[in-house]
């Protein structure tokens, strides 16, 4: 008998067939590679039900998980910028909950920022953007950091220019889309697809409101001074910081005046309304990961959380268009300012740390994606 | 383009310290209205005074005045009085305030052959106009145990129908 395994021609051609199977494989397998592995379809955006479902999404601009991948993208690129060093998360660094550890951010030219820079979280449900609310979506927020001369200082239209001769991006473009036109607004809708997954929904607070954790007695102390009302009257001590920060996204879209200053370099919403009334008021932001996102205020001028709490506590500064619930609110009769103790401080800290989503600062959806492909490319 | 021209000179007065010409706060009333209106000052003196009596936050009574709330917004046309039946009870107003805060009530509450409980946009407080972080405007709502509704510095007011 002649078997075949002992004839070497056979043998050799087996082989043969086997490696031009093998070969064609990796070449379909490769071809298919961009495609296949970016998921398609409508994002479903998961949040806990005490969130609420007023939430801000554009009729023209649904999410799809194939645009929040594009989002992703083009939030952590860097053409995006006049000199291709700057991207989204150059300010907006997700370690820092987004924010970039400055009180006031350099652009491509240097020069920095006239406010701070805010942190991305919980946006999907935020109506008003910038310091002074003066965006009413995402997509008009982005445009501004993107072509400001001291930010990333690049026209929509040169970006879109960029990013055509790009090699990955008309094909990206394309599965979002349906075409490989690549243009401002399309680049702005992809980013606020990205940034309204930014969910942060796992602090140690919201662990509490399931019933999935027991505070400490000092974040219990502390939520209690956060939710009260100070009524020294009625010997009811409080910082009622609930107030404007209160509910389960610890964000309410309130704009005020919280006493920095009595005549502020920085007129907040004053410059856009012209109303004496709106002079130094501000947007009231999340505390979210506030523990993450030093410095702290409009201008940065707080390095820590004992100097905001201290603020509120001794410091709030008299004027006309001070916010009225902050006038004479204290837990001494008379008081112009919270007038908190020194334990108390500390039991409200306690609080605010409870306010931390590690899983929201490392979760992996929201990283550098390019970083990700470096990585493997030197493997 | 125009949007990004508009955006571009808010960013550049937002680096001006030009001292600007302030202007006196409106309220703009719109939505499910025949006549959007632009209320000021002038406008509210139109109407008949009235006054309220509440309780503030120092726990002592003050005497609010200025105008029926429902007499504003038929003046806009917003279906009230007879008009006040069947869909038209799914309308709401939306109360806007400048720091953001929002209030609703269903046209029913603030309607006179429904309820006799005055709801008024109120521009003084004992007589005198109301403190810069009150006012100029803000709604008084008559006998309401919280004064969580008792918007202050009403900018704007929507009528809707609920969706």
């Amino acid at each position: 008998m002649n078997h075949p395994k002992h004839n070497p021609l056979l043998n050799r051609l087996r082989k043969g067939r086997v490696m031009f199977l093998l070969l064609i494989f990796v070449i379909v397998s490769g071809w298919c590679y961009v495609d296949s592995s970016i998921e398609t379809g409508p994002y479903n955006l998961v949040y806990p039900t005490n969130f609420g479902n007023r939430v801000n999404i554009p009729a023209d601009n649904p999410t799809t998980k194939q645009g929040v991948y594009l989002g992703r993208m083009l939030f952590y690129e860097t053409k995006l910028s006049s000199n291709n060093k700057l991207s989204c998360s150059s300010c907006h660094q997700q370690d820092k909950a987004f924010t970039d550890g400055r009180a006031f951010s350099p652009g491509v030219d240097g020069i920095l920022t006239p406010r701070n820079s805010m942190s991305l979280v919980n946006l999907l449900w935020a109506r008003k953007f910038f310091w002074d609310g003066r965006a009413s979506g995402l997509e008009e927020q982005a445009m501004t950091p993107l072509t400001s001369p001291h930010e990333m200082g690049q026209s929509l239209t040169t970006s879109a220019q960029k990013l055509t001769q790009a090699t990955n991006y008309p094909t990206l473009f394309k599965l979002v889309y349906g075409d490989e036109k690549i243009t401002g607004d399309r680049i702005v809708k992809a980013i606020s697809q990205f940034e309204r997954t930014l969910i942060s929904a796992n602090s140690r607070y919201d662990q509490y409101l399931r019933g999935a954790y027991q505070p400490t007695p000092d974040e219990l102390k502390g939520m209690e001074l956060f939710n009260t009302m100070p009524h020294p009257e009625k010997g009811i001590r409080g910082a009622n910081c609930s107030h404007c920060h209160g509910g389960p996204k610890t964000y309410m879209e309130l704009f005020h005046n919280n006493g920095l200053d009595s005549l502020p370099k920085d007129s907040g919403m004053e410059i856009l309304t012209r109303l004496p009334a709106d002079r130094g008021r501000f947007k009231v932001p999340t505390l979210r990961n506030i523990a993450f996102t030093a410095p702290y205020m409009h201008d940065g001028r707080f390095k820590t959380l004992e100097e905001v709490v201290d603020h509120y506590s001794e410091h709030i500064e008299q004027s006309a268009s001070l916010s009225s619930f902050l006038q004479g609110e204290s837990n001494e009769p008379g008081g112009k300012s919270l007038k908190l103790l020194p334990v108390e401080k500390k039991q409200l800290i306690a609080f605010l740390n409870m306010l931390t989503d590690s899983a929201f600062i490392t979760n992996p959806a929201f990283s550098d994606p390019h970083l990700l492909s470096t990585k493997n490319k030197k493997h | 383009m125009k949007k990004q021209f508009l955006i571009a000179c808010m960013v550049l007065l937002s680096f001006t310290t030009i001292p600007f010409i302030s202007q006196a706060q409106t309220i703009k009333i719109s939505g499910e209205v025949s006549t959007p209106l632009t209320v000021d000052a002038a406008y509210l003196q139109k109407f008949t005074q009235t006054t309220v009596v509440r309780k503030d936050r120092d726990g002592k009574d003050h005497t609010y005045s200025g105008v029926i709330l429902s007499e504003i917004l038929k003046g806009a046309g917003v279906t009230l009085g007879p008009e006040l039946k069947g869909e038209n009870l799914t309308k709401y107003l939306l109360v806007e305030a400048s720091d953001g805060y929002q209030v609703i009530f269903a046209l029913a509450e603030l309607d006179k052959s429904f309820t006799d409980r005055a709801i008024i946009l109120a521009d003084k407080v004992d007589g005198a106009p109301l403190a810069t972080a009150d006012g100029p405007y803000r709604i008084i709502v008559q006998d309401e145990k919280k004064p969580a509704r008792c918007i202050k510095q009403v900018t704007a007011m929507q009528v809707h129908f609920v969706k």
